[in-house]
């Protein structure tokens, strides 16, 4: 079984994913192997998506003219 | 003008103005005189010695040059910058970018240049004959002598005139493209990984993007394009800058903005590089211009528009803790499932004896139903070769009697016919006295001429045969 959470993916794709997942455990008709690797599968999506949004800091890059970009954390103001 | 030889002319110019220059130039000409000596005169006459009192004739030949000069000083300095109404004419932008036209009222027109600097930042050229209000300097156009006014500014007629004009044009233009259907709308990404942003790297629109992008989703990379939002220039640094983002492929949505501004300061978002850029870009656009009752042709053409850049960076990302709550949500639900799927494995379990059972019943019902199907069709068929049998045993009986019937039947049949032969039989005849004649092979012989071939025959009688010879043979008459 894959981890979900070293899958690289974005919120939208894992959230995605956990509806599918819940649609599929709640539906009745899974066998208990199959219900505990989408649960595993689930609650890693979870786990990753909560390790996202308490990334607390905002990544900020100013694109060069040759398509590069360049940190400008730290040098963008405060709020 | 400002440098010394003007000084030195103007001086000239101020002494010979009490005669000649400004009694032909009447009104104008001695308000002039009045201003003029008012502001500039001062410091010049301060920065020169006394002017002398009587000219000496020879100094007081100017070149055209010198003349030209002069006058021009004395009419820039006779007018601060001024407003003057009237109307287009002989529009021209020439390949240098500057534009030269006249500006006429019913009696007088004068004529009008517009350097490229402010000509480029008009929205559009104006029309021949729409009415006009110019802001500008008038001026003395010293190669030709000509008197103009030098434009800083041309407004059409109301407020914002020109700049309304050449926005309804550019909009009508894209609507007729289809460039402004609704249905060309995109939705935006729930949660975009990459936030683009094209803007000054320097105005406050970035800060204002940043700080709500910080608070709401502060998982969100960031890339910024600067650009220069206004001034000359400014439209195609912009679109380039979106295609360049929108050509990147690691930009999930992108916001196009600036803060507020006059109308002029955002009309880079107004101009028709910007509304291609936007409209083509592959990535959806959100425009954020000015402030909320700034409408700009970027904005129209936009996936979304926010009537703040602030306001785009809050449609463009998730807030946090509803996330947060959903995630929680989702959590509960997954357990929930989970242990409904453990409690279904248990009541299979217990429920296993009796669902074998059945199961076992089930498989085989089937079969002892076949197998009484087997007995019954054995059964049938067993009585149904016996009674077989048993009829053919009848068939037989019947038959037999049948026959014997027949036989019956035939006999007496026989013995009728037996009667009515002997009724037709020539012996009955032969008793009577009948005889027949018949020849050795036992033919009838019934004419002469069958008697001419035999010698011998038989004469049959009722109790015998005759052998006769024939003698011979004659016909009815004997002969």
């Amino acid at each position: 079984m894959t981890d979900a959470r070293e899958m690289d993916l974005g919120l939208e794709e894992r959230l995605r994913r956990l509806e599918t997942i819940l649609a599929a455990l709640e539906s009745d008709e899974l066998e208990l192997e199959k219900s505990l690797e989408l649960f595993e599968e689930g609650i890693g999506h979870i786990r990753a998506a909560e390790k996202t949004l308490s990334e607390a800091t905002l990544r900020v890059e100013e694109v060069l003219s040759d398509g590069q970009t360049r940190s400008l954390d730290g040098e963008d103001g405060e709020p | 003008m400002g440098d010394d030889g003007v000084l030195d002319l103007f001086s000239a110019a101020a002494r010979g103005a009490g005669s000649d220059p400004l009694d032909s130039d009447d009104g104008i000409a001695a308000e002039d005189g009045g201003v003029e000596g008012a502001g500039v005169g001062d410091v010049r006459v301060d920065a020169q010695s006394p002017p002398p009192l009587t000219p000496e004739p020879e100094t007081d030949v100017l070149s055209v040059s010198e003349l030209n000069r002069t006058v021009r000083a004395l009419i820039e300095g006779a007018f601060s910058t001024l407003w003057v109404g009237g109307e287009i004419g002989n529009w021209k932008r020439a390949g240098s970018g500057h534009c030269y036209f006249t500006l006429k009222d019913d009696s007088a027109e004068v004529r009008c240049v517009m350097w490229r600097g402010e000509a480029s930042r008009l929205p559009m050229d104006p029309e021949d004959g729409m009415e006009v209000r110019i802001f500008g300097q008038p001026t003395l156009y010293e190669a030709r002598g000509s008197y103009q006014l030098v434009v800083r500014k041309l407004e059409a007629a109301g407020e914002e005139g020109l700049w309304r004009l050449a926005f309804e044009k550019l909009r009508t233009r894209l609507l007729e493209e289809g460039l402004l259907a609704p249905e060309r709308k995109r939705p935006l990404p729930r949660f975009p990984r990459t936030v683009g942003v094209v803007t000054s790297t320097t105005g406050a629109a970035l800060r204002d993007i940043l700080t709500v992008l910080r608070r709401r989703a502060p998982w969100t990379r960031v890339l910024v394009m600067g650009a220069r939002v206004q001034g000359e220039g400014a439209a195609h640094e912009i679109a380039e800058a979106v295609r360049a983002m929108g050509s990147r492929g690691d930009v999930d949505v992108l916001i196009v903005g600036r803060g507020g501004g006059s109308m002029e300061d955002l009309w880079a978002f107004n101009e028709e590089p910007v509304a291609r850029a936007v409209a083509e870009c592959p990535v959806p656009v959100v425009s954020a211009v000015g402030h909320e009752v700034d409408v700009t042709i970027s904005d129209l053409v936009a996936d979304l528009r926010a009537p703040t850049p602030s306001a785009a960076a809050e449609a463009v990302v998730p807030d946090v803790e509803p996330l947060r709550r959903q995630l929680g949500e989702v959590q509960l639900r997954l357990r929930r499932a989970l242990q409904a799927a453990v409690e279904r494995r248990h009541r299979r379990i217990a429920d296993a004896p009796r669902r074998l059972a059945q199961a076992l019943q089930a498989r085989t019902r089937p079969l002892a139903h076949r197998v009484e199907l087997a007995r019954h069709g054995l059964e049938r068929g067993v009585r149904l070769v016996l009674a077989d049998r048993v009829r053919r045993t009848q068939v037989t009986d019947r038959l037999e009697r049948a026959v014997d019937a027949q036989l019956r039947r035939l006999r007496s049949e026989m013995g009728t016919l037996a009667g009515r032969l002997e009724a037709l039989s020539p012996l009955a005849t032969l008793k009577r006295g009948y005889a027949i004649p018949v020849d050795g092979r036992g033919r009838v012989l019934r004419r002469r001429a069958d008697f001419g071939t035999v010698e011998r025959f038989e004469l049959r009688v009722s109790d015998g045969r005759i052998g006769c010879k024939v003698e011979d043979i004659m016909d009815e008459d004997g002969r």
